[in-house]
């Protein structure tokens, strides 16, 4: 599959804070890749550049093979931190307004009112909007060119739940009908949710990226104790071939296993020993701690 | 250009500050010329002489040019807005170049300033008829009516100026005071410091030569004499000038972020 954008070793320093760092990311055509990490961390400064309004310091992009340019814009749809729209106009004299810079014809405005569940306030003052009509109406001005590739920051901000539910429903909607979505979110359970990859970014650097199957694949934690020290446990697990990581932790023995790796097995290698385990504990680890394991681990 | 303008037009039409201010400029417009002719100059009205064709454009632009600022402060409003609504950001991110959101402003610069010079032609027609006495002589009407070309080019000037300030401080306010300081204040006092050779090429000092004060003979007798370019003279001047703030709005939208 061709990438719709290959970033390469993007950076964006705003005076002493290097926002960015010599960020590489390729996304795949059809993925909905997910650009996670938490705030500051250079998701809109990423998503900034890509799309023409901040000037990067260095590295370079390319969208659909080809440098940007105008005709590259006009296939993406996209919606970047706030909804930005004309307040004293309404909803859809802004929709208007939206069209005529994509050179897109009005006749299909009302359609992406109704998906974004504005129809009935169409002719309210944009000021007059709640944050998340606000928000609605900035998808949908992303979607009105009928975009190959749907950029969304924060989408679900200000949304309610049935708001949130329904942003999902919609990008895996759209992305059913093959099209690529990037999506910036610091929430973890959207991107998981949601996404096909992800990248995820701390500091302006990158810290994982890839399917999410693989970058999320939980190696489960299991914790032992009893049948004999803790040190000769230790001694013991670390002998183990499919024990990747053993640790004291609280009166226990942490161990991560090599996925794919059955409990009874370690159960079973203790044994041959001759210890009876006193306790063995599976634990799924959380998405939320692999998620800080992977920010935390910082090769500084 | 046009499909520029239609848009920017799209911005326009609904919005109320444009239309206050627009009837704003328009009536003191009216207000100007009608309070001028009615100064009593030697126990008799000015009016009778202002109002006279062909002279009456020469004064009708004259004191035309006294209201430039309004136009200018609604130029950067306009501009100043799209930053307060972060709509300059979203257009560039939905297609349009850095050189297209210049030229949007500037396409609505040249229709006000075409508007404006329309009305103000009318507004000629309307007091030359009414109050001066046509001795029948109406080859004579449009005779000098150049001299509202000269003011159209000096609207695009200051709105120029305007826009450009506007795009380099991004608030409304601060962009207001810096314009009117620069155009009421700044450019005097620099003015004062420099030979007449050189001064008369300033921005202000062009733009003002293109509406010339009819009385100036008198002034300059007063006074004494100042060099001062023709108003033929201050059109290359003053068309680089506006080239410049047009080429320096889109440097600044190039080099910085949105």
């Amino acid at each position: 599959m061709a990438d719709i954008l290959d970033i390469q070793g993007l950076s964006k320093r705003y005076g002493a804070v290097q926002a960015l760092d010599q960020l590489t990311i390729k996304v795949p055509e059809g993925s909905i890749y997910g650009l996670l990490g938490p705030n500051g961390s250079g998701k809109t400064t990423t998503l900034g550049i890509v799309l023409d309004v901040i000037n990067a310091s260095a590295g370079t992009y390319q969208w659909f093979g080809q440098p940007a340019s105008q005709s590259t814009k006009r296939r993406i749809g996209a919606l970047l931190e706030t909804p930005n729209f004309y307040p004293y106009l309404t909803g859809e004299e802004n929709l208007r307004i939206t069209a005529d810079v994509k050179r897109v014809d009005h006749a299909r405005i009302p359609g992406v009112l109704q998906t974004v569940g504005l129809a009935q306030r169409r002719g309210d003052k944009f000021k007059g909007y709640s944050l998340g009509m606000k928000q609605r109406l900035a998808i949908g001005a992303a979607l009105l060119g009928d975009p190959e590739v749907l950029v969304l920051d924060e989408p679900t901000n200000g949304l309610d739940p049935e708001g949130i539910a329904e942003v999902r429903q919609l990008i895996i909607d759209i992305a059913a009908q093959g099209k690529t979505i990037i999506l910036a979110s610091h929430l973890l359970d959207e991107v998981e949710k949601v996404c096909t990859h992800m990248a995820v970014l701390r500091s302006g650097k990158l810290k994982a990226q890839g399917p999410v199957s693989s970058i999320m694949a939980a190696n489960d934690l299991v914790f032992i104790s009893g049948g004999a020290s803790l040190d000769q446990l230790l001694q013991i697990a670390r002998t183990l071939p499919f024990v990747t990581d053993a640790r004291p932790v609280n009166q226990q023995l942490q161990l991560s296993l090599q996925p794919e790796t059955d409990s009874s097995e370690l159960n079973r290698a203790f044994f041959s020993q001759g210890i009876a385990l006193g306790q063995l504990v599976v634990r799924k680890k959380s998405l939320e701690s692999q998620f800080l394991e992977i920010i935390k681990a910082d090769s500084v | 250009m046009t499909s520029l303008l239609r848009i920017e037009l799209r911005k326009l039409l609904p919005y109320s500050t444009f239309w206050v201010l627009l009837v704003l400029q328009c009536f003191l417009l009216f207000v100007f010329f009608y309070a001028r002719g009615n100064v009593m100059v030697n126990g008799q009205m000015a009016g009778a002489e202002l109002y006279q064709f062909p002279k009456l454009w020469m004064h009708l632009a004259y004191v035309s040019s006294f209201l430039n600022l309004i136009p200018g402060i609604l130029i950067i409003i306009l501009v100043s807005d799209e930053y307060a609504f972060r709509t300059l950001r979203q257009q560039v991110i939905d297609g349009f170049s850095r050189a297209n959101l210049v030229q949007a402003k500037y396409s609505v610069i040249l229709l006000l300033a075409a508007l404006l010079a329309v009305y103000v032609v009318f507004l000629g027609l309307g007091f030359g008829l009414f109050y001066g006495n046509n001795t029948g002589n109406e080859t004579s009407m449009f005779t000098n009516v150049q001299a509202i070309f000269y003011y159209l080019v000096q609207l695009v000037g200051y709105m120029s100026l305007a826009m450009f300030i506007a795009f380099l401080v991004r608030k409304t306010g601060l962009a207001i005071m810096l314009f009117m300081a620069y155009t009421l204040v700044v450019e005097r006092l620099i003015q004062w410091k420099t030979p007449d050779g050189i001064d008369q090429y300033f921005p202000m000092k062009s733009l003002g030569a293109l509406t010339p004060n009819p009385h100036a003979e008198v002034e300059q007798l007063i006074l004494g004499a100042s060099e001062v370019l023709t108003p033929m003279q201050a059109l290359m001047p003053v068309v680089l000038y506006v080239t410049l703030f047009c080429f320096l709005s889109y440097q600044l939208l190039r080099s910085r972020d949105l």
